[in-house]
């Protein structure tokens, strides 16, 4: 290992050092040091040679944590040798010397860290958009799942007419969250950089309407078919029968008819009532533009979520001061972000649920043509602004303080919770029935949508302490946040991680942290009021006014648990192993645990509230400016840009290509848009909607056909060669879908799906009126989203020579994605599985081989392939198998420039049928849910382009777009025809 | 916000202790600084999926939705 160069020097102060500084500072934002030595970038070679022309001391520059370029000097001769510093290699002679420096992300240039930091302070503006500092892309997938929830009900002794309260069973899948986060990072000149985030969640899952009293009976049991078994639980939000309540508003439990002996028991065991929901999807993509000064910095970004029920745009700015020799940071920041809510409220809630307050002040409209549609609007706009201060204490810690302010006005309520009231009638004529027990109140049990106030103030303020413990080369972050707002809840956040270096790449950081807050003011699980409920409607049943007096009420009351008193711990691990090249892996762990007695001071919601998830993720991280390295050295594969190997096909096209060196990695990402939509087919030709209704599911009538479905899917192909004819693949993806679904003219009524022959019959004898969901899947449309399956590969040279490549491949793929998706419950009816097309995976293992032939001409190239997919088990777990797959393709490209170039291509592909079906539940209502109507034969012809980036930090970078527009479809069945796809791949090599 | 008031002044006092131990640090000693390690937030891609899913249960980090985080509110 070389040594370390003398630090010491007196130059010539001003003009020398800003002059060099400014190089240095340029250069020095690009060098990288990845274990391997960089080649200096132009700017720190000028200034160097400058150095050199006048024999003058050179500098080195070391990284520090205000960005200050540790200018130190060393004689010319000792910069020659590779310098040993934290941060950063310096190597000015042609020969690549190899050093192991001490470890670095490539992300860990502090100066940047600190406007990340800033900006990720919680209540804050949050990582839209990290400082952009090293040109870096990643990919993240979480899954995030919450545990059951306890739920308890009014348990009826069948032989004594008691009622208890005890815990109920339940049944519903609790939340699970399916993330996937990508992000990419590029100095676009010496000043500019640009970010941008893009992620998408979809989630399912279980959670609270609203909280009672157990005792009232909101969560009503599900019995199976022979009555004997209780099998889970359904919401239940409004008594039918009076509840009771003691003088002091308790609430009772007894047994009917009232028998003095036992007395009124009051029981005040509270319960959440769960509600489940069908997957839905968000997506939200944003943008980050920097400039940078010397000293300072100003940011610029903006973004967009989108998910069917809520919209949110947003807009920041920020800058970033260093002082005192960038011993000192200063940041501050403004946003703006302005939401809509679009609420179509649960139709098996609403006539549960009284929102009369929301109708009467004009944000609930009915939708004319489709009356069950009640949709819910609002607007919210937050102002925040933030700021902070960094200050490096010693040699060995740093500390920083924020405080930040936000305001936010608007609908803040969520459109989905609501308080359970009960409207006790003092009219004395009402409260004596002699059913009741003397001594007892007998009330309404209703639910209130939800109200918040349309202001909120919160301010936010703390610090954060960063000590390097030098022994063991670790350091440890110490972070606390207090936040107070005008809706009466005060929070408190500690939190501390320990980062420890192992060696070899490796880092560990495990983490703890525990938060605790109040309740806010309007926060109250359940409500009593002395009034009566009484409905007013007109002849046309438009309510007037409101059926209940609101000044008795409070102005605003909630029971969601995000606003109640309670504490929170939560521990988590991160590991992280960087790869040589600049690739590295992170992956972490979280559990979170929510309890009410964990509260600060005590006095938190009862244990009935509790719940926990974990979050696990996984990410790789690519490090752009590593590609320089492959890119100015002396490695021999450079540039894509040259055709010599590995010639590329069309974006549509997998496992076109191989690695042609031992060593050589590869990482693609890969999206793939593909759209159904306009006819449906009957074979090769358009039908109508009474053919469909007649022929198109089986033995039952059609009810709906599928109007639109896209899929968008986001893959990563992950590439390694071990040799030089042997290439690995690993492939995993994320994928998304949706569908939208239009009634069928001439379908007979609804309830005649009721006869349908798959229709579960109920002890009685009946059949289970599933008819009545047919509205809800014509209203609403299906989403579903998570992880796909994954694909391992091999790829084996057979032939090359120069010209001609032939290759096989062998691969399998893993059924990683889900197969059993359901939609939720409705009107006491179970949904059963969303329909073939729509669930994420195969759900058995699949041998996929392909034969692949390219080669190529001066601008010309063209290459063949076949592929097929054949499944390895008769059914997978829901008792299905997809078709077996047979795949032709050719194309043609022409090199348009040296770094464009355009393609042709066509494609023939054998769907085979479906085998089996589903084992469980499933509403059969359109084709789509019936397996003969799947599989078919297809031919496309695609158009596209390829663009490589030939020189410069770049280098290597590819991105390709292909449209591939359908011919002919000859489906299986009753089909909808399809629009195109689209594929659009990113790859890099290293 | 008696509270409030009481934690700004605490926070302020522990900072004031500490800048006071601010002991000027030369360029060249900044080395131990710079390590990854000692970054503000060492784990960004972790640091957004936390912040996310804190946002989504818990109030003080879900005030206000700059992040433009949807409702993502489950």
């Amino acid at each position: 290992m070389p040594h370390k160069v003398v630090v010491v020097a007196v130059i010539n102060r001003k003009s020398k050092r800003c002059h060099l500084k400014e190089y240095l500072t340029k250069s020095f934002d690009r060098l990288r040091t990845n274990g391997n030595v960089l080649s200096p970038s132009a700017t720190l070679r000028r200034a160097l040679s400058n150095q050199e022309r006048d024999q003058q001391p050179v500098g080195w520059v070391g990284a520090v944590p205000t960005q200050h370029l540790a200018i130190g000097v060393g004689s010319r001769k000792d910069a020659t040798q590779a310098m040993c510093l934290p941060c950063v290699g310096v190597r000015t002679s042609p020969q690549p010397t190899k050093f192991v420096r001490s470890l670095k992300k490539p992300d860990g240039i502090p100066l940047q860290a600190l406007t990340a930091a800033a900006l990720l302070l919680p209540g804050l503006l949050s990582p839209v958009a990290h400082a952009t500092e090293g040109d870096e892309v990643d990919f993240q997938y979480s899954h995030y799942q919450e545990g059951k929830r306890g739920i308890s009900s009014a348990v009826s002794d069948p032989l004594t007419g008691e009622n208890t309260v005890s815990g109920i069973k339940n049944s519903l899948n609790p939340i699970e969250v399916e993330s996937l986060h990508g992000s990419a990072k590029i100095t676009l000149t010496d000043r500019i950089k640009f970010a941008f985030n893009y992620m998408q969640d979809t989630w399912s899952g279980a959670t609270p309407i609203s909280t009672a009293p157990a005792v009232f009976g909101g969560n009503s049991q599900l019995f199976s078919a022979n009555g004997a078994t209780v099998v889970g639980a359904s919401p239940y939000l409004q008594g039918v029968n009076q509840v009771l309540l003691d003088r002091k508003l308790n609430p009772v439990q007894y047994v009917f008819p009232f028998d003095p002996t036992s007395g009124l028991i009051k029981n005040n065991q509270l319960t959440h009532i769960l509600a489940s929901a069908s997957p839905e999807t968000r997506k939200q993509g944003d943008f980050k533009l920097s400039y940078e000064w010397d000293e300072a910095a100003l940011s610029v970004g903006g973004g967009i979520s989108l998910e069917d029920d809520y919209e949110s745009r947003f807009g920041n700015i920020g800058g970033r001061w260093d002082l005192n020799q960038k011993r000192t940071t200063l940041n501050l920041d403004l946003s703006y972000t302005n939401s809509d809510t679009h609420a179509v409220l649960d139709h098996d809630a609403y006539s549960y649920i009284d929102s009369t307050a929301y109708r009467l002040n004009g944000q609930l409209e009915t939708l004319k043509n489709q009356p069950k549609s009640n949709i819910l609007s609002g607007n919210r706009q937050d102002w925040a602004t933030h700021f902070g201060l960094t200050q490096i204490i010693n040699k060995d810690a740093l500390v920083g303080a924020d405080v930040s302010y936000t305001r936010s006005t608007g609908y803040m309520a969520n459109p989905y919770k609501a308080v359970n009231v009960v409207f006790v009638d003092p009219d004395p004529t009402l409260q004596s029935n002699n059913d009741n027990p003397p001594g007892i109140f007998s009330g309404d049990l209703r639910a209130l949508l939800e109200q918040r106030p349309d202001v909120r103030n919160q301010w936010n303020l703390g610090g954060r302490y960063v000590q390097y413990i030098n022994a063991l080369d670790a350091a440890l972050h110490f972070d606390y946040h207090f936040s107070a707002d005008d809706w009466g809840i005060q929070a408190h956040t500690f939190e501390a991680d320990w980062v420890q270096l192992l060696g070899s790449g490796w880092t560990v950081t495990p983490r703890v942290r525990y938060y605790s807050q109040d309740a806010a003011d309007f926060y109250t699980p359940w409500l009593v009021t002395k009034q009566g409920f009484k409905s007013k409607s007109d002849a046309n049943g438009k309510p007037i006014g409101l059926p209940y007096d609101p000044s008795k009420l409070p102005a605003n009351f909630s029971s969601d648990q995000r606003l109640s008193g309670y504490g929170a711990l939560s521990g988590g691990v991160t590991v992280t192993k960087q790869f040589a090249k600049g690739l590295s892996l992170e992956t972490g762990f979280e559990y979170y645990t929510h309890q009410g007695s964990f509260k600060i001071g005590g006095g938190g919601e009862g244990a009935y509230a509790d719940f926990d998830y974990w979050a696990a993720n996984a990410a790789l991280k690519v490090d752009l400016a590593a590609l320089s390295l492959g890119g100015g050295g002396g490695h021999s594969h450079t540039g894509h840009e040259h055709h010599n190997h590995g010639v590329h096909a069309p974006a549509g096209v997998m496992f076109d290509h191989m690695l042609p060196n031992a060593g050589d990695f590869m990482v693609g990402y890969r999206y793939m848009y593909g759209n159904q939509g306009g006819d449906m087919l009957h074979g090769a030709k358009p039908i109508s909607d009474q053919a469909i209704v007649a022929g198109g599911c089986g033995l039952n009538p059609c009810f709906v056909k599928p109007a639109s479905m896209t899929m968008n899917m986001h893959m990563l192909d992950i590439m390694y060669a071990p040799t030089d004819w042997l290439t690995l693949m690993l492939m995993p993806q994320f994928m998304d879908m949706g569908m939208t679904m239009d009634r069928l003219g001439g379908a007979p009524p609804d309830s005649v799906a009721n006869n349908n022959t798959d229709n579960p019959v109920n002890p009685n004898g009946e059949r289970l009126n599933i008819g009545q969901h047919i509205a809800h899947h014509v209203q609403n449309g299906h989403e579903t989203g998570g992880i796909g399956d994954l694909g391992m590969y091999a790829l084996f040279k057979l032939f090359d020579n120069g010209i001609h490549h032939v290759h096989v491949t062998g691969g399998l793929s893993v059924p990683t994605g889900d197969v059993n998706i359901q939609l939720r419950r409705n009107h006491q009816i179970d949904g059963g599985f969303i329909h073939y097309g729509m669930q994420l995976g195969s759900g058995t293992w699949d041998f996929k081989p392909s034969l692949t032939y390219t080669g190529h001409i001066d601008q010309f190239s063209w290459g063949a392939q076949a592929n097929g997919t054949v499944r390895m088990a008769g059914k997978n777990k829901s008792g299905y198998a997809l078709g077996e797959l047979f795949q032709a393709t050719a194309w043609g490209s022409y090199n348009l420039t040296n770094w464009l170039s355009a393609s042709v291509r066509g494609v023939y592909t054998l769907q085979g049928g479906l085998k089996g079906q589903f084992n469980g539940l499933i509403n059969q209502f359109g084709p789509m849910d019936y397996p003969e109507n799947h599989g078919g034969k297809y031919w496309d012809v695609g158009f596209g382009l390829s663009a490589v980036v030939p020189s410069g930090d770049l280098a290597g970078n590819r991105v390709s777009v292909e449209w591939l527009q359908p011919v002919e479809d000859n489906v299986n069945g009753y089909q909808l025809e399809r629009d195109g796809a689209l594929s659009a791949t990113w790859s890099v090599a290293f | 916000m008696k509270l409030a008031g009481l934690v700004a002044k605490l926070l302020l006092l522990t900072m004031g202790v500490l800048l006071i131990g601010c002991v000027p640090v030369q360029p060249w000693e900044r080395g131990n600084l710079a390590k990854p390690q000692m970054a503000l937030d060492p784990n960004p891609s972790q640091s957004a999926l936390w912040t996310h899913n804190y946002g989504s249960r818990e109030a003080a980090a879900g005030g206000n939705a700059a992040q433009g985080g949807g409702c993502g509110c489950y």
